[in-house]
């Protein structure tokens, strides 16, 4: 992202923001609600865009970084911030029992990695001993108050998930304009032209999986310091799929900023407009909404906007 | 540097490559013919990686690659183009040699890229989409440019001047000619037309149904009776 666009992005988000709602508990709860949906959906774009994978999985990721750090910092005494690390970790290394599919392309990879998720989710249901089952983990440890400043209030999770998902975003550039985020790109249509000039695809892709199912994990687990209390139904939930999908769809997935604009555009529109409109199966809306935007923009909202803008300064050139 | 021993492929009951032995050289250009469905381009997916034979050894720098994968092989110095061109799509020609470069080599040489761009006639081209925005013989002239950037000691040239009209065919026969020489590199290379394939290379090897017929001479291998009746069907004698 160009510095002209970076620095307002970063006074809006930490100083607007904060300075207009930091007082707001509402807004903020559904700011915080946003950016752990944004961080789901950059992590599920990068998969998509630069490893070329369409996962349904990203909810056991979400769920294994959930567990692994609440359990861990609860059994161990582990500080919040090591666990909410070693959350990514345990779903990086969870991503492991997913290899095998990556022979698998199209449906059959995303089918293979919904199964997958399923698995987890039983796990969690059954290993009661270590996860307390379908009772779930209460009392999960709050994120911790630094220098005097409570990172567990609305403000202090709405920085910390900010903050995550930013660095996320750099990172998912600098991937993205390196020679791996080349190679990347050109594997989508031509796998066998990469491969004879070099390119190891299947330890790029297996690359992929393992940065994205970290930053998955590494989202779960701030929310379930956030929420304190999880269980399977809820960490496993294919929600954490589905919602993050959707609002990479709608922002546009081929885009560094669309996962962020989506995710954030479109549970604001809901939780603000649609909420208030319909109470009930508000959600209905999000469909039609999405519905609209696939048949006038299939690239996305951000692409849709960049291309009004480029024409706008056409004709005033 | 390249040894094939016995090489056999098998598709089902279709027996595409029957005991197939070959070497090539560093200093050699050799041009490998045959009717449709002859095997040719089966043996350089062998030799590439692409497909396991069912029997036989694949030899490069006397060293066993038929356990390697493609990418170790392409790094091992095995280069190799496809009859129909296969740019990496959404990048640049650049961007293609560079990707090309940097895994197949290990690092980035801005001034060799520009060399091979040059030498291939793509300078003026290179920032162009290689998918979208290249004539046929310009794609042509990619596939080599992208199988050079890996600085190859072999290079597996699979009917490259297939499609192309009579001046992209003479242009490219000549920077043939050039780069054997200009790189340092052994070439293997598969074309129909046995006039052109005669003009470039002075060893001429012929597959027929999947077996290895004739090895030699250009001149030689084209008056031999079984290679005749390969491509008419008829006796030359």
């Amino acid at each position: 992202m160009k510095i002209r666009f970076l620095l307002p992005v970063l006074a809006v988000v930490y100083l607007a923001i904060p300075y207009l709602w930091g007082g707001n508990n509402y807004v903020m709860s559904l700011l915080v609600a946003a950016f752990i949906i944004a961080g789901v959906a950059l992590a599920w774009a990068l998969l998509a865009n630069l490893g070329g994978m369409v996962s349904f999985g990203h909810s056991a990721f979400f769920g294994v970084g959930a567990y692994l750090s609440a359990l861990l910092c609860i059994n161990y005494r582990l500080p919040v911030l090591a666990g909410i690390l070693m959350g990514g970790i345990g779903a990086a290394v969870a991503s492991i029992a997913m290899l095998p599919a990556l022979r698998l392309r199209g449906p059959y990879f995303a089918l293979a990695v919904l199964a997958y998720a399923n698995i987890f989710k039983i796990l969690a249901m059954e290993f009661k001993g270590i996860t307390e089952g379908a009772a779930g983990v209460t009392n999960i440890p709050a994120l911790p108050t630094v220098m005097g400043f409570d990172f567990s209030s609305k403000l202090g999770t709405y920085l910390v998930i900010v903050t995550i998902v930013l660095l996320f975003t750099g990172s998912y550039h600098l991937i993205r304009v390196s020679h791996y985020g080349a190679a990347l790109k050109a594997m989508h249509d031509s796998e066998d032209a990469t491969r004879v000039v070099g390119v190891n695809s299947t330890l790029l892709k297996a690359m992929m999986l393992f940065v994205s199912a970290f930053m998955t994990g590494v989202v779960g687990a701030v929310n379930a310091h956030y929420i304190n209390f999880i269980d399977p139904d809820y960490a496993f939930d294919l929600g954490w799929t589905l919602l993050p999908m959707v609002a990479v769809v709608f922002g546009g997935y081929r885009t560094l900023m669309g996962p962020l604009v989506g995710a954030v555009g479109i549970f604001m529109l809901d939780q603000l407009v649609f909420k208030a409109l319909i109470g009930t199966g508000h959600q209905i809306m999000l469909g039609a909404v999405l519905a609209v935007m696939v048949l006038f923009s299939p690239d996305g909202l951000v692409p849709l906007i960049g291309d009004k803008w480029k024409r706008i300064r056409r004709a005033q050139a | 540097m390249l040894k094939l021993e016995s090489i056999n492929v098998r598709f089902g009951g279709l027996a595409a490559l029957q005991d197939v032995s070959l070497l090539v050289d560093s200093e050699d250009m050799v041009g490998l013919v045959g009717p449709n469905g002859a095997g040719k381009t089966t043996l350089f997916n062998v030799i590439s990686g692409l497909v396991r034979p069912t029997g036989g050894r694949v030899l490069f720098n006397n060293i066993d690659v038929l356990r390697k994968p493609l990418y170790a092989r392409a790094r091992m110095g095995i280069g190799r183009t496809f009859q129909i061109p296969q740019p990496m799509h959404e990048l640049t020609v650049r961007e293609n040699l560079l990707v090309a470069q940097r895994f197949g080599t290990g690092s980035v040489n801005q001034s060799k890229i520009d060399e091979i761009l040059d030498f291939v006639r793509l300078s003026d081209k290179s920032d162009r989409n290689a998918a979208t925005e290249l004539a046929l013989t310009e794609l042509k002239a990619l596939e080599v440019a992208k199988a050079l950037a890996i600085q190859p000691k072999l290079l597996l040239l699979d009917e490259v001047l297939s499609g192309l009209e009579t001046a992209g065919k003479r242009q490219f026969m000549q920077m043939l000619s050039d780069l054997h020489w200009r790189f340092d590199v052994g070439i293997l290379i598969i074309e129909h037309d046995i006039e052109t394939i005669s003009s470039v290379c002075k060893r001429v090897c012929v597959l027929n149904f999947g077996k290895l017929i004739a090895d030699g001479t250009a001149d030689a291998v084209f008056k031999d009776p079984e290679v005749i009746k390969s491509y008419t069907g008829e006796s030359g004698a």
